[in-house]
């Protein structure tokens, strides 16, 4: 008798905690219906119209998305945002994990490397974006005089207008961006937590610099590896437009080279003011940070630990 | 074993010189837009010195003259300090029960908080845009302040994991003295969490102060332009026939404008660093 009042007892007490966890939690399950689950079925159903800037509108089926379809600026952009998101991805994570080894040799000042090394994520990428204009510029840029000195001859080339060039300076810059950063500091704590003592017993062994780091350094960091590639995309397909805008504009020069599909987004419903069209394309850049989002799910799963 | 040592002295040696190659690459930006900011429009369109040769201080008193940065540095400002609070409040109450409390649907909704951390704002904007735009929020602060007072994911779980680690002894002893669930969080866990505070203050102070894309979309007039804007357009205009980037003056104001990150990277090092090691590490 006693035993069920109690269990009784703590049902309602049960029940009183789950209302006063959603009472804590309501600020999110709202912020979430408002600005993300309502905008996702908007979107669907704008993109299913040819709604202009001006908010005039009129249903047209899936013509957007047929238009989509046939249209070279398109698959350009498709193209461009997954060559830009992989070697973005790829080339940022290599120099990360460099910094991050080269601060992980015991040397003195090693404070002061890390400070000058993760001091570039905190500037803003519109300043990040005119530094290099200006460094990388045809006429008085620093890195045409530079490699004058070192030809021997005057060299002219507009790095960013190149077609030859272009991908290999806007590869460049993404060096410096806050995402390059934040794999670095990452890296670094993971190479932190590897026991010493695995290296000095390869050191014991007579073992090379080059074996300690595959056999050693790579199996220890390669979750770190794996999580921060795929966070690096979902991270590339967002921010790639804070850096691209003002460094090679809405058409992503030279000849749309450089134009990510959130540019494309961009000059579709404010250039040509087709917000219609615009939210076909939304869809797309949705359903390609879904994919990507999936997999990092499943990796993280797996890799990260979300339990302590 | 004195060939040892001089060949570890010899191995040292070069690895400064590398990380001090590194160093320089990582600094030529910041070299590039403080230095440009003291070069003569004619100066910086000709030479490729690093160094200013006409030293000129007239570039930052064009900034204040010809723009009312003062009013940008203003907006920037509310913005900043509007999310953050909003995000700090907003995301530590939902983390609260997340870490702490047995409920009906738990799994399901931090399941959700942490797939919307993969989705990125960009792909939602235009519909966002169209939405506020309905409500007349369009060309103010307010789609960018008002949706951080209903939690970001990320700072949620940072929030919960810093909640989990704070041991439980500590509310079950206030909830025996009668302490509610909503004192318990602010007598209890909010005093106890303050570098967790401090470090997502730093990180959405730092995040706002540089935001572009939001203000890109959702701002289109001079008395709401935040300081990323201004300085990605205010200072070109076309003179006679011929448009004018006059870098110079954008390098002037990048300089103050990469000042107060650097300044609360330099002080708040540790949140910062803190801050981003535990997104990576553990989620």
């Amino acid at each position: 008798m006693a035993k069920t009042k109690k269990d009784g007892a703590a049902h309602i007490k049960r029940k009183k905690d789950t209302l006063t966890a959603y009472a804590f939690i309501s600020p999110w399950i709202i912020g979430f219906v408002c600005f993300t689950l309502f905008p996702i079925f908007f979107m669907l159903r704008v993109s299913l119209t040819n709604r202009k800037l001006n908010g005039v509108s009129e249903f047209i089926g899936l013509k957007n998305y047929v238009n989509m379809f046939k249209s070279e600026a398109f698959w350009n952009s498709i193209r461009v945002t997954l060559f830009f998101t992989v070697i973005m991805v790829v080339v940022t994570t290599i120099w990360a994990v460099i910094m991050a080894l080269l601060l992980n040799q015991r040397q003195r000042l090693n404070g002061i490397f890390q400070f000058c090394y993760f001091l570039p994520s905190v500037i803003p990428s519109v300043a990040l974006a005119y530094a290099f204009r200006t460094i990388f510029g045809k006429e008085a840029g620093l890195f045409n005089a530079l490699l004058s000195v070192f030809a021997g001859k005057s060299v002219a080339i507009n790095w960013l207008y190149d077609h030859s060039t272009v991908y290999m300076v806007v590869f460049f810059i993404t060096l410096f961006t806050y995402n390059t950063g934040q794999m670095m500091m990452i890296f670094r704590s993971g190479l932190s937590d590897v026991p010493r003592e695995l290296y000095e017993a390869c050191d014991l062994d007579g073992a090379s610099a080059a074996r300690k780091f595959f056999n050693v350094t790579i199996p220890i960091i390669s979750p770190l590896v794996l999580f921060n590639a795929v966070n690096g995309c979902v991270s590339a397909l967002n921010g790639s437009f804070a850096l691209l805008y003002p460094l090679t504009g809405e058409s992503g020069n030279p000849d749309g080279m450089t134009q990510v599909l959130s540019l494309l987004i961009y000059k579709e419903a404010f250039s040509n003011m087709k917000v219609g069209y615009s939210c076909a394309l939304s869809v797309v850049l949705f359903i390609i940070a879904a994919v990507f989002g999936a997999v990092l799910f499943g990796l993280s799963q797996k890799l990260v630990y979300y339990e302590n | 074993m004195k060939s040892a040592k001089i060949k570890r002295r010899i191995k040292q040696f070069w690895l400064y010189v590398i990380k001090i190659i590194v160093a320089m690459i990582m600094f030529l930006p910041i070299i590039w837009i403080s230095t440009g900011g003291f070069k003569t429009l004619a100066e910086f369109t000709s030479s490729s010195s690093i160094f200013p040769l006409n030293f000129t201080t007239e570039n930052f008193t064009y900034i204040f003259r010809s723009s009312n940065i003062l009013l940008y540095i203003k907006n920037t400002l509310l913005l900043m300090l509007g999310t953050t609070v909003g995000t700090l409040l907003s995301s530590s109450l939902v983390a609260y029960p997340l870490a702490r409390m047995e409920f009906k649907g738990k799994n399901l909704i931090f399941t959700v908080i942490i797939a919307t951390m993969m989705i990125p704002n960009i792909a939602l904007i235009i519909p966002q845009y169209i939405m506020f735009g309905k409500i007349g929020w369009l060309d103010s602060l307010l789609p960018m302040i008002v949706p951080s007072f209903f939690a970001y994911p990320y700072n949620v779980f940072l929030f919960r994991q810093y909640f989990r680690s704070i041991p439980r002894e500590l509310d079950e002893s206030a909830m025996i003295d009668g302490c509610s669930r909503l004192q318990i969080f602010f007598k209890v866990l909010v005093p106890l969490s303050k570098p967790t505070y401090a470090t997502i203050a730093v990180l959405s102070c730092v995040f706002w102060w540089n935001e572009l894309t939001q203000p890109v979309f959702y701002i289109n007039s001079d008395k709401w332009r935040t300081l990323t804007i201004a300085l990605m357009t205010s200072y070109m205009y076309t003179s006679g026939n011929s448009f004018v980037i006059n870098w110079p003056s954008i390098m002037a104001a990048a300089t103050l404008m990469i000042l107060p990150p650097m300044f609360l990277y330099f002080f708040g090092n540790k949140f910062l660093v803190g801050g981003i090691k535990t997104t990576g590490l553990k989620g």
